[in-house]
C-alpha cells in the first residue's frame, strides 16, 4: 500500500489486490486504514520516480508506433493507426502489448477503441485487461459505463449523479441543449470525442520523425559490429526513402530497443543534407566511440530503429565538370567535420564569427560549426567554400564580406575575460612601466597608446567606463594588449586589464 | 608484416637512440649508407623511414641563411614542432606557425582553411585566437579557421591523425603544453607519417615543452625578440612596436644544421625578413634612439626572469652593434 500526504493526513494513495479485498478504499486516511487492520505495510508514494517509470515505459512503447502520449500519472495513449499490421492486427497488437507488460511486471488494463476517448474508458472501466472496441460499438460499450469514463471534472460528476444520472448511458439520448446549459461544454464535448464525433488529437511525447526505417530481431543482438553492419542495412533502406523524397538528413536517431525495455537513443546531425550510407555509418561510428563504454547491451537489443529526425531538400551534384568536383570537396569537408563534431560534442568544434563592433570581445566570439552554418546567409555568401572556388561564384562574396577591422594592431589571442593586472603608471594618463599578472612582474621597454574604446551603450544594460587600450612590450620582447578602465580623479584609482596576446 | 613493422618500429628506435647518444640526427645516420636506404624504399612503399622523401617538395622562408640551414626550405608534407619557451609566450609560438603557415599557403596559392586544434582549458588560460589580429597579421580570414578544443589530449591526436588523413585543410595546428606523457614517439611518428601523406605541414606547437625525441622533421625553439621601432615615412616613431619579431633556434633539420635567427614578419608580404647585426638604414635609424633601448635593456638585469637574459642580451647587443 502507497500512502501520500492530502490536507495534512495521510492518506491511501494506492494499494494491491490483497488490500483492496480487505475492503479499503483510496482515499481513506492510513490511520483509519491501520485502526481496522494493524498490520498494514505502507510506503510514501513516490510521484517523480512514478513519473520517470512512465516516461521509460513509453519509450518502451515506441516498439509499437511513434506515436505514443502520456496520458495523466498512471497512463500513456498509442496512436497505433497504420503499425496494427506490422504485429499480425489489432487484436495481436492488443495482447501483445499486454503480454509484454505482465512479462516486465506491470498489471496493465488495455482499450483498443477508434477513438482516444473511447480508449481511454475502455481501458479503465471496461473491466477486463484487454478489450478491443470496433468502429460504431462505442455508444454500446459506453452505455453501462460510469460517468467518470467520460473524463470530466469531479464535481460535474457529482452534479449530475444528484439528478440521478450515473451511468453514461442515460447521458447518450439526453437532449443536448440542456446538458450544455446546466453541467457544460466540457461534458457534451467528451461524449462526442469518445463517440468519434469530433475529432481529438494525441500529443506525442516525442517529435514525430518523417522517415524512419527499423528491423525486428528473432535473435537480440549485443555486439557491437553487429549493430554496426544494421546501421549501415538501415542507412541502405533509408536512402531509398530519402531518394524518393529528393532530401537528405540534417538530424539521425538511431534507437536501440533492449529486450528488457530499456532504450537508447543516440543522435547525430549533420552540416549539409545527407544520403549516403556509408556516411551515416561513420558518424554514427564516432558515436560508438566515445559511448563504447555507457552502452550497456544487456541482454541484447531485439529492435533497432533509424529515424531522420529532421530532413532538408538534397542538392543534386551538378553534372557540370569543375562544379562537381566541388560539391565532392565540399560533401567530404561536411563530413569531416560532422565526424569530428560526433566525437567531440557540438561545442567543441567552431568557427569565428566576428561581428559589426568595436568592443574586442565581440569581434572574437565564436560559434558552433553548427550554429554557424545554418546562421542565415548573410548577404547570401555565408556558406563554407573549400579551396576558394565555390559553386556559384560563393568565393568572391566571402571575400568581400570579411568585416573590416579596426587599421591598429590587434591581438594574436584574446583572453577568455581581461584580467585585473597591478600597474603602475609614471603620467596617470600614459602607458604603465611596469605590471603583474598572474603573479610574474614585467617592466614594460616601450608602449603604443591609447586608443580609446568607447562602451557600446545601446547594447549595455549597465553603463561601462570607457577604456584606454595600449599595446606595451616588455624588457624580454614579449608584447601584450592592456586597457585601463577609469581614470585618476582624486579619490579613485583607474584599474587596469590584460586583455590580450601579440607574437 | 607484423613481425617487419615491429622490426621496423625497433630499428627506429634504435637510430633514436645512437642519435642521441652521437648528439646527432638519426636521418644522418640512415643517410651514411645510401645503398641501405635504397634498399628500404623499395622494401617499404609507406615511405615510413624513407626520411628524404618529401612528395610535396619544399618552401623556402625567404631567409637566405635559414633556408640554407633547412637545405632548401621547409618540408611542405611533414611534421614541425615549434617550441615555445614558456606558457606566457603562447601567442608567439603560434604567431610563428601561423607565419609559417602562411608562407606555405602564398607558395601553393591554396585557399584551403587552417584546422587550429588546442585543449579547451589551454585555449581558457592562454585566449582563443582572435580574428582581427589572425587575419591582419597573418592574411588568414575568419572563415578560413575552423577551431576544435577537445577536453581530453588523446581525442585532440587523434583530431589532428582524421584531419590530415582526409586531407581537407591547407595546414593544421596542434596546440599541447608542456610533455605530455599521451605525446609518446609513436604518436609523433604517426602524425609525422599523416602529415606526409596529407601533403601538407602539420605543426605541433608545444607551449612551456622540453626537447624531447620525436618524429618531427624540423624542430624550432621560439620566443619573442624585442620589436625594432615603428617605420612611418616621416621617420621611425619613437618608442614604438614595430612588426613582430621572434628569436628563432633551428634545433633539428633535415640536414643536421642549427643555428639562431632574429626574424620579423611582415604582415603585409606575408614574408620573414632577417635582423641582422648591421644592416642599412632601418638599424642606423635605431640607433638614434639607443638610448631608449640600450637603458632599459640593461635594466633587464634586474628582470625576474634570468633564464632569458642571455637571448635577449644577444638581440640587444645586435641593437646596440648597429
Amino acid at each position: 500500500m502507497l500512502s501520500h500526504r492530502e490536507d495534512n493526513t495521510q492518506r491511501i494513495a494506492a494499494m494491491n489486490e490483497a488490500a483492496e479485498a480487505l475492503g479499503l478504499r483510496v482515499g481513506l486516511g492510513i490511520a483509519d486504514a491501520r485502526a481496522m487492520h494493524p498490520d498494514l505495510e505502507v510506503l510514501e508514494a513516490d510521484p517523480v520516480g512514478d513519473e520517470r517509470l512512465l516516461t521509460r515505459l513509453a519509450d518502451w512503447c515506441d516498439h509499437f508506433t511513434p506515436l505514443v502520449a502520456i496520458d495523466g500519472y498512471d497512463g500513456l495513449l498509442l496512436d497505433i493507426s497504420g503499425c496494427a499490421h506490422l504485429f499480425g492486427g489489432e487484436d495481436a497488437l492488443l495482447q501483445e502489448v499486454v503480454r509484454r507488460l505482465a512479462a516486465q511486471g506491470f498489471d496493465a488494463r488495455a482499450g483498443l477503441a477508434p477513438t482516444p476517448g473511447m480508449a481511454w474508458a475502455a481501458a479503465r472501466f471496461s473491466g477486463r485487461a484487454a478489450v478491443n472496441i470496433p468502429a460504431g460499438g462505442e455508444g454500446e460499450a459506453l452505455t453501462p459505463m460510469p460517468l467518470a469514463a467520460l473524463r470530466i471534472a469531479e464535481e460535474a460528476q457529482r452534479k449530475l449523479e444528484s439528478v440521478g444520472l450515473r451511468r453514461v448511458g442515460a447521458l447518450l439520448n439526453a437532449p443536448r441543449g440542456p446538458l450544455v446549459r446546466r453541467f457544460g461544454r466540457l461534458l457534451v464535448t467528451r461524449l462526442d470525442q469518445a463517440l468519434g464525433l469530433v475529432e481529438e488529437a494525441i500529443s506525442p511525447r516525442l517529435p514525430v520523425p518523417p522517415l524512419s526505417v527499423e528491423r525486428r530481431l528473432g535473435e537480440p543482438i549485443s555486439l557491437l559490429d553487429d549493430i554496426k553492419d544494421l546501421l549501415l542495412l538501415l542507412a541502405r533502406t533509408l536512402r531509398q526513402d530519402l531518394e524518393r523524397r529528393g532530401e537528405g538528413v540534417r538530424q539521425l536517431t538511431l534507437s536501440l530497443f533492449r529486450v528488457d525495455g530499456v532504450v537508447s537513443r543516440i543522435s547525430v546531425s549533420t552540416s549539409r543534407p545527407l544520403r549516403e550510407p556509408q556516411a551515416i555509418a561513420l558518424l554514427f561510428r564516432e558515436k560508438f566511440a566515445v559511448l563504447e563504454d555507457s552502452l550497456d547491451p544487456g541482454q541484447g537489443f531485439e529492435l533497432v530503429r533509424l529515424a531522420a529526425a529532421s530532413t532538408a531538400p538534397y542538392v543534386e551534384k551538378q553534372e557540370d565538370l569543375h562544379g562537381d568536383a566541388v560539391v565532392v570537396e565540399d560533401e567530404r569537408f561536411s563530413l569531416m567535420v560532422d565526424r569530428l563534431r560526433a566525437r567531440l560534442g557540438d561545442a567543441a568544434v567552431m568557427m569565428p564569427t566576428p561581428a559589426e563592433s568595436h568592443i574586442p570581445e565581440r569581434q572574437a566570439e565564436f560559434m558552433s560549426f553548427r550554429d554557424w552554418v545554418r546562421q542565415p546567409a548573410r548577404s547570401g555568401a555565408h556558406r563554407f567554400v573549400m579551396n576558394g572556388r565555390g559553386s556559384g561564384g560563393a568565393a568572391a562574396a566571402v571575400q568581400q564580406e570579411e568585416v573590416t577591422w579596426s587599421v591598429s594592431p590587434r591581438p594574436l589571442r584574446l583572453l577568455a575575460r581581461p584580467e585585473l593586472v597591478e600597474a603602475a603608471a609614471e603620467v596617470p594618463e600614459g602607458p604603465p612601466f611596469s605590471f603583474r599578472w598572474r603573479k610574474a612582474l614585467y617592466r614594460v621597454s616601450r608602449a603604443e597608446g591609447p586608443e580609446r574604446i568607447e562602451p557600446e551603450w545601446w547594447r549595455e544594460a549597465a553603463i561601462s567606463a570607457a577604456r584606454d587600450y595600449f599595446r606595451v612590450e616588455d624588457m624580454e620582447g614579449r608584447r601584450f594588449w592592456l586597457f585601463r578602465e577609469g581614470t585618476y580623479d582624486g579619490e579613485t584609482m583607474p584599474r587596469w586589464y590584460l586583455h590580450g596576446l601579440f607574437p | 608484416m607484423a613481425r617487419t613493422a615491429t622490426a621496423q618500429e625497433q630499428l627506429f628506435a634504435l637510430r633514436q637512440q645512437i642519435a642521441r647518444i652521437e648528439g646527432t640526427q638519426p636521418e644522418r645516420l640512415e643517410g651514411g649508407r645510401a645503398g641501405g636506404e635504397e634498399v628500404e624504399k623499395a622494401d617499404d612503399s609507406a615511405g615510413m623511414l624513407v626520411r628524404r622523401n618529401h612528395p610535396a617538395g619544399l618552401f623556402p622562408l625567404g631567409v637566405v641563411e635559414l633556408d640554407e640551414a633547412l637545405g632548401g626550405g621547409l618540408p611542405r608534407a611533414a611534421l614541425i614542432e615549434i617550441i615555445g619557451r614558456q606558457t606566457r609566450d603562447a601567442a608567439v609560438a603560434a604567431g610563428f606557425s601561423l607565419a609559417l603557415a602562411a608562407i606555405a599557403r602564398k607558395g601553393s596559392g591554396s585557399q584551403s582553411p587552417l584546422l587550429w586544434i588546442g585543449l579547451s582549458n589551454f585555449f581558457f588560460e592562454t585566449g582563443l585566437p582572435y580574428a582581427p589580429g589572425f587575419t591582419r597579421l597573418f592574411g588568414i580570414t575568419s572563415d578560413r579557421l575552423l577551431l576544435v578544443h577537445p577536453k581530453r589530449i588523446e581525442d585532440a591526436l587523434w583530431v589532428a591523425e582524421e584531419a590530415a588523413i582526409q586531407n581537407q585543410f591547407g595546414a593544421i595546428l596542434l596546440e599541447l603544453q608542456g610533455n605530455p606523457a599521451k605525446l609518446t614517439l609513436t604518436a609523433t611518428r604517426r602524425l609525422s607519417h599523416r602529415a606526409r601523406a596529407a601533403g601538407y605541414p602539420l605543426f605541433l606547437i608545444r607551449h612551456a615543452g622540453e626537447e624531447e625525441p620525436t618524429a618531427a622533421s624540423t624542430r624550432f625553439q621560439v620566443s619573442s625578440a624585442a620589436s625594432t621601432l615603428r617605420e612611418t615615412i616621416a621617420g621611425t616613431v619613437p618608442r614604438s612596436i614595430g612588426p613582430p619579431a621572434f628569436a628563432v633556434t633551428l634545433t633539428r633539420s633535415r640536414t643536421g644544421k642549427e643555428g639562431t635567427f632574429v626574424l620579423e614578419w611582415n604582415s603585409h608580404d606575408l614574408t620573414f625578413e632577417e635582423r641582422q647585426p648591421v644592416r642599412g638604414k632601418p638599424l642606423q635609424l635605431d640607433t638614434i634612439h639607443a638610448a631608449d633601448t640600450g637603458n632599459l635593456a640593461a635594466a633587464s638585469g634586474n628582470g625576474s626572469h634570468p633564464a632569458s637574459q642571455a637571448r635577449n642580451g644577444l638581440a640587444a647587443g645586435r641593437q646596440k652593434a648597429g
